[in-house]
């Protein structure tokens, strides 16, 4: 599946996540947050994991997280990819 | 809605009342009004107070400011998400912020990356490395030489923007020419980039491109597509000259930047003025080039455009190269040309 279109989800706000999806031609996997240093390796692994169930190939999605737990982060990732029309 | 005891208010944009209130909120914080806001939020106390703002022009977030009392609470967060969400509701995903540069690490905080900065105002966009992978990208050959630069809006092409182009490319040996992207001009960005692209391919050494979001835009740039007299004194074009020298210039090894002379347009000839003093900091010299005259007037895309109006299309064909002429002469340019003339006659 690629990612067709952009999309966001989630707020700025502290213990939450700002998801945004775009449209590109391989596989990209931003990461920016107030715990990088900790936690980025585990960051990634959430937001590969919802990638791989929900089957994206394609597309650039750029993470801001302030501190959010893994199901945050999963859930977010999830609803942004299913507002960029990548559930078909 | 409620956000940490606080409503949310939005406008597309305010008025009346509302309007009045935001605008003196804004001058507490030192921020003034842009009157070309198309939408606004607001956070507001129990008693109606405003306590923190932030506005939407187009892709383009400014006049973000927070009550001194309710610092910290991470408002600025709220605001700045809800204005995103909403451009990109609107289909804009490249976003620039407009603040001061003391809030560089606020906003940086929000996913924002600094462009550029002058004393007073500091420009940021939401990509990482945007500007800098747009300009890597630009097409040019591999001996450069001598590299000039033209950045015109060409609306439309006329046998004026052809002499310009022709006699900077006759005095470097690579010439960039940067169309404007910005979707303000009565032809719309891709006619206007083809009917150039059409009128210039037989010049080898013409680099044509698509100024993109980073020149003479409404981010960069918001006065310029004003054109209101009473405005150009002011008009806040050190960022746009900046950008170019600092970015494009830099990249491409631009030495030159030629335009034509302005008799017209307050606005551009203020611009003019502006890049013959910030020019020379960086290396670049600004090469000013006489207009093109056909009988007794200077041509311009404004005389085409009032031409076009009036129905004068013999006037026309004799300062349009024949591409651009044809182009009017299509259902497409006659629309344009209606449109015009509708214009003329509410003046």
């Amino acid at each position: 599946m690629k990612i067709t279109a952009n999309a966001v989800a989630g707020t700025l706000e502290s213990s939450d996540v700002y998801v945004k999806v775009e449209p590109c031609d391989t596989l990209e996997i931003e990461i920016e947050s107030v715990v990088y240093n900790q936690f980025a390796d585990d960051i990634k692994a959430s937001v590969k994991e919802v990638l791989d169930e929900l089957g994206v190939e394609s597309g650039r999605i750029s993470i801001n997280d302030k501190g959010a737990i893994d199901c945050v982060i999963q859930a977010r990732v999830e609803t942004a990819i299913k507002r960029a029309g990548g559930n078909k | 809605m409620d956000f940490n005891g606080f409503y949310e208010e939005f406008g597309e944009p305010f008025s009346g009342r509302k309007r009045r209130k935001l605008i003196e909120f804004l001058q507490k914080a030192e921020l003034d009004y842009d009157e070309q806001i198309e939408y606004s939020v607001n956070l507001v106390d129990g008693d109606g107070e405003i306590v923190a703002t932030g506005s939407l022009h187009q892709n383009v977030l400014k006049c973000i400011a927070v009550s001194e009392k309710q610092q910290g609470l991470g408002l600025s967060a709220r605001i700045v998400t809800l204005l995103m969400n909403h451009a990109m509701e609107k289909g804009r995903d490249h976003l620039f912020l407009f603040t001061k540069p003391k809030n560089l690490l606020m906003f940086s905080d929000l996913g924002f990356y600094k462009i550029i900065q002058t004393k007073d105002v500091l420009l940021m966009e939401n990509r990482k490395n945007g500007i800098q992978s747009y300009v890597h990208a630009l097409s040019r050959p591999q001996q450069a030489g001598t590299v000039g630069a033209i950045v015109a809006n060409c609306n439309p092409f006329t046998l004026g923007h052809r002499y310009l182009v022709e006699q900077a490319a006759s005095r470097c040996d690579t010439l960039h020419l940067f169309v404007l992207s910005e979707d303000k001009s009565v032809f719309p960005a891709e006619v206007r980039y083809e009917l150039v692209r059409e009128g210039v391919q037989d010049l080898k050494n013409v680099f044509l491109h698509h100024s993109s979001d980073y020149l003479i835009s409404s981010a960069v740039f918001p006065t310029y597509f004003i054109k209101d007299k009473s405005k150009a004194a002011d008009a806040n074009c050190e960022l746009d000259i900046r950008i170019f020298c600092e970015f494009f210039a830099k990249e491409l090894g631009i030495t030159k930047r030629f335009v034509g002379s302005e008799p017209f347009c307050p606005v551009t000839n203020a611009y003019n003025q502006a890049m013959k003093r910030l020019l020379p900091d960086y290396g670049i010299e600004l090469v000013e080039l006489p207009r093109k005259e056909s009988g007794e007037t200077a041509i311009s895309a404004s005389l085409v455009r009032k031409w076009m109006a009036e129905g004068n299309y013999d006037g026309i064909r004799t300062i349009v190269p024949e591409t651009t002429f044809a182009y009017l002469c299509s259902t497409q340019g006659r629309m344009i040309a209606q449109k015009l003339a509708e214009q003329e006659k509410k003046a």
